[in-house]
């Protein structure tokens, strides 16, 4: 009886050092360890790559007696599963060496001191796109780099729009995009043809995407979200230029032109013409609906600035303040999104580059449709506004979207901006 | 050995009988078994309810950010004036109480119905009972989406129908009115089954004489359900109304999925915006502080509900 009890009570005693032990970051064998999470699962096309890329890294420096780990944490829709083991090592301080996170992240992560400044360990960052520089940056310092880039356009079908009698060499380009007005037009030719919305502009989506897509239409008009110290929505949301983009979007709705609530695949089956999409859907056409001829043209721009503004931003490697090799943890941060990486996964899945370098290597392999995105991004691309208060941000902007896509009940755009920009600096004021 | 028989109590030993000492040890021992059994759940239950409710109610008086948890500050009262002055988290509690409204005098009715039924009816009597149950058992996200096919707008089979029958197709989910409405059937139609099989038990266990003396004084079927079934089924009743009003303010799956508390915020339900500020927002102190006073709220409510009951029962 008693042996049996001093047996469980070492046994216990064992896991519980063998629980609260940090991972150790030198091994038996004298080589230094450094961790990394990725958000992705290590089945996915994706998390391949990184596999990949990670084995590189450590044949390369195998010498300096340096091994890199990775983990796949996969993520489940809103990022939960991913940031809720970010969030759980947070409190316990097991946070591994790198992590991956979400563009919108960096400045809540940089700010509560979870992610350290690359600049003294990453000196060529003249080669990083701008778009990915405004997005890892927060007060002045460069904390992420992005994994891949991204961007939005609009799809369209160019058998339906041919039968409507457009021309398709007079569409617009990168270098000559539409105003808002002649998109209109366009819209009213293919809704007069087919009697159905001209295009799906993602507006039952309730979530990041509608931030990501529909942004771009306030910046063209010279307009922003939130200020560029991150620090008024009140006086910059609720302003002009905002109440021109959102009318714009009310009037594609009111006459008809697109729709909160599309029909399940519209473009991809061949139902409606048009549609606001990512790069993403460029690899879903290719394996899933081959059949549809496509192309794809820029955002229309606001006649007024004829500025065009696109959406950019992914997700991105940064180190963490806790890890205590910061110099490796920096080289891996800086591996994992070098030129080889960057090719590596723009081949294998439809991703934007993020460096100069890679982008001319890809502009030329490359189909026209990914073309368009790449040059628009690396002309064009916005990041998302950095501010600790992101996520409260985004939804008062979503919000402000499904307000005024209620037209009949709130035919005053001024004031469901005042709402939603007092929402965002109240937010913005608690977390700064 | 001088001590044998004397029990210690607080340091003054008094003298025991023989047979009270067996019966001491007898105790002792059962108690130490009962303790053992015991352990594990208790253990359990601290760790991931007691332990956390005390936790959050700490962190409602704190300034937590879900990000750096070693810097939170005491704040007092903060949280809760913020509270009362947030239009999102006073709407989540109207729409809230309007679904609960709703939904009780719905599921109930739908499962008291049902249980009658089946209480009289023989045939294929498991068929129905399972048909009836089947949608407790799964997956609340599960029905949620089968729901969603079932209402959307455009392909949705129920609007189909509709505008077969020259009904105008409904918007359901994608309207500010009606979303929450939706949802209370679509809770109800979920949650029915459970009730009925306890009031199915409840019916069954009502004695027979006492409905054969009725017929004797000759009453009706009308007189029989409201004299002697429905008083006979008020034990029944009352566990059943308790524990579908706690369940309703628990409302989170459905609004998640279905609508993601949209539209404007129809279906944000208060258990909804605790998990929204505490998780996506990184508020966990202010999360905290939502969930006292929601759980004082409901709380209370029940007590005022159990006092009702007892009164009447006077």
């Amino acid at each position: 009886m008693k042996k049996w009890l001093l047996v469980s009570i070492s046994l216990l005693l064992m896991f519980a050092a063998v629980g609260c032990s940090k991972s150790e970051s030198v091994n038996s064998d004298g080589k230094k360890t450094i961790t990394m999470w990725v958000h992705i699962s290590d089945e996915n096309e994706e998390g391949k790559v990184y596999k990949k890329r990670v084995e590189a890294f450590n044949k390369k420096y195998a010498p300096d007696n340096i091994k890199a780990k990775i983990e796949f944490i996969p993520r489940s829709g809103n990022g939960g599963g991913y940031e809720d083991k970010v969030n759980a090592a947070l409190t316990t301080s097991t946070l591994p060496d790198v992590i991956t996170l979400d563009g919108p992240n960096t400045a809540a992560y940089a700010k509560s001191g979870v992610i350290a400044p690359l600049d003294e360990y990453v000196k060529d960052q003249e080669d990083l796109l701008p778009s990915i520089k405004q997005q890892g940056t927060y007060k002045d310092k460069l904390y992420a780099i992005g994994v891949s880039e991204s961007s939005v356009g609009i799809y369209y079908n160019k058998r339906m729009l041919q039968e409507a009698g457009v021309d398709l060499n007079t569409l617009p380009t990168v270098d000559n995009p539409w105003t808002w007005d002649q998109f209109l037009a366009l819209c009213k030719t293919l809704k007069d043809k087919y009697d159905k919305p001209a295009i799906d502009m993602q507006l039952q989506s309730k979530d990041e995407m509608l931030t990501y897509a529909l942004t771009p239409f306030v910046w063209s008009a010279d307009g922003d979200i939130i200020s560029k110290d991150g620090k008024k929505a009140e006086g910059v949301f609720n302003k002009k230029p905002t109440v021109e983009a959102l009318t714009f979007i009310q009037t594609m709705l009111k006459e008809g032109y697109t729709t909160r609530t599309p029909v399940k695949q519209a473009f991809e089956t061949e139902k409606y013409p048009m549609k606001i999409s990512g790069v993403w859907t460029v690899t879903d056409m290719k394996t899933n609906y081959q059949k549809v001829d496509y192309g794809v043209i820029p955002y229309p721009v606001s006649p007024k600035t004829k500025k065009l503004v696109s959406p950019s931003g992914s997700w991105q490697f940064a180190m963490t303040q806790t890890s205590e090799n910061k110099e490796w943890a920096a080289k891996l941060v800086d591996w994992m999104t070098n030129k080889d990486s960057n090719v590596e996964l723009s081949r294998t899945i439809a991703a934007l580059p993020v460096r100069y370098s890679s982008e001319k290597v890809m502009a030329k392999e490359f189909s026209d449709q990914m073309n368009v995105f790449l040059k628009q991004l690396k002309e064009t691309g916005h990041a998302r506004p950095v501010t600790p208060a992101y996520p409260q941000v985004t939804r008062a902007f979503q919000q402000t979207i499904d307000d005024i896509s209620f037209y009949d009940q709130n035919k005053d755009i001024q004031k469901v901006l005042d709402t939603h920009a007092k929402e965002m600096q109240s937010a913005i004021d608690k977390a700064n | 050995m001088s001590k044998i028989g004397w029990k210690e109590n607080r340091g003054v030993y008094t003298f025991l009988r023989p047979e009270e000492r067996t019966k001491n040890k007898t105790r002792w021992k059962e108690n130490v078994v009962a303790y053992t059994f015991l352990g594990p759940a208790l253990l359990l239950l601290s760790m991931f309810l007691v332990i956390p409710s005390i936790m959050s109610v700490y962190y409602s008086f704190t300034d937590y950010y879900l990000l750096t948890p070693d810097m939170r500050k005491f704040v007092g009262l903060d949280n809760f004036i913020n509270l009362f002055q947030d239009p999102i988290f006073l709407k989540s509690l109207v729409n809230t109480l309007e679904f609960v409204v709703w939904v009780i005098p719905l599921q109930i009715g739908a499962a008291l119905g049902l249980a009658l039924l089946l209480n009289k009816q023989r045939k294929a009597n498991t068929f129905f009972k399972v048909a009836y149950f089947s949608p407790v058992v799964m997956s609340l996200v599960v029905i949620s989406v089968l729901w969603l096919y079932l209402l959307n707008p455009n392909e949705g089979i129920i609007n189909n129908v509709l505008t077969y029958f020259g009904i105008s197709a409904q918007p359901f989910l994608t309207s500010p009115k009606q979303a929450i409405f939706t949802i209370v059937v679509v809770s109800a139609w979920q949650g029915a089954g459970f009730q009925m099989l306890i009031f199915l038990a409840g019916l069954q266990n009502i004695p027979g004489d006492v409905y054969e003396a009725a017929q004797l004084d000759g009453i009706n079927k009308w007189q029989r359900f409201m004299y002697i079934t429905l008083p006979l089924l008020k034990p029944t009743s009352i566990f059943i109304f308790i524990t579908t009003l706690i369940g309703a303010f628990k409302l989170l799956v459905q609004p998640m999925v279905m609508t993601q508390g949209g539209p404007v915020n129809s279906t944000m339900t208060v258990v909804y915006y605790i998990y929204q500020t505490g998780f996506t927002d990184r508020m966990v102190g202010y999360a905290s502080s939502i969930a006292l006073l929601f759980g004082t709220i409901i709380g209370l409510v029940t007590i005022t509900q159990r006092k009702l009951v007892k009164e009447d029962e006077d």
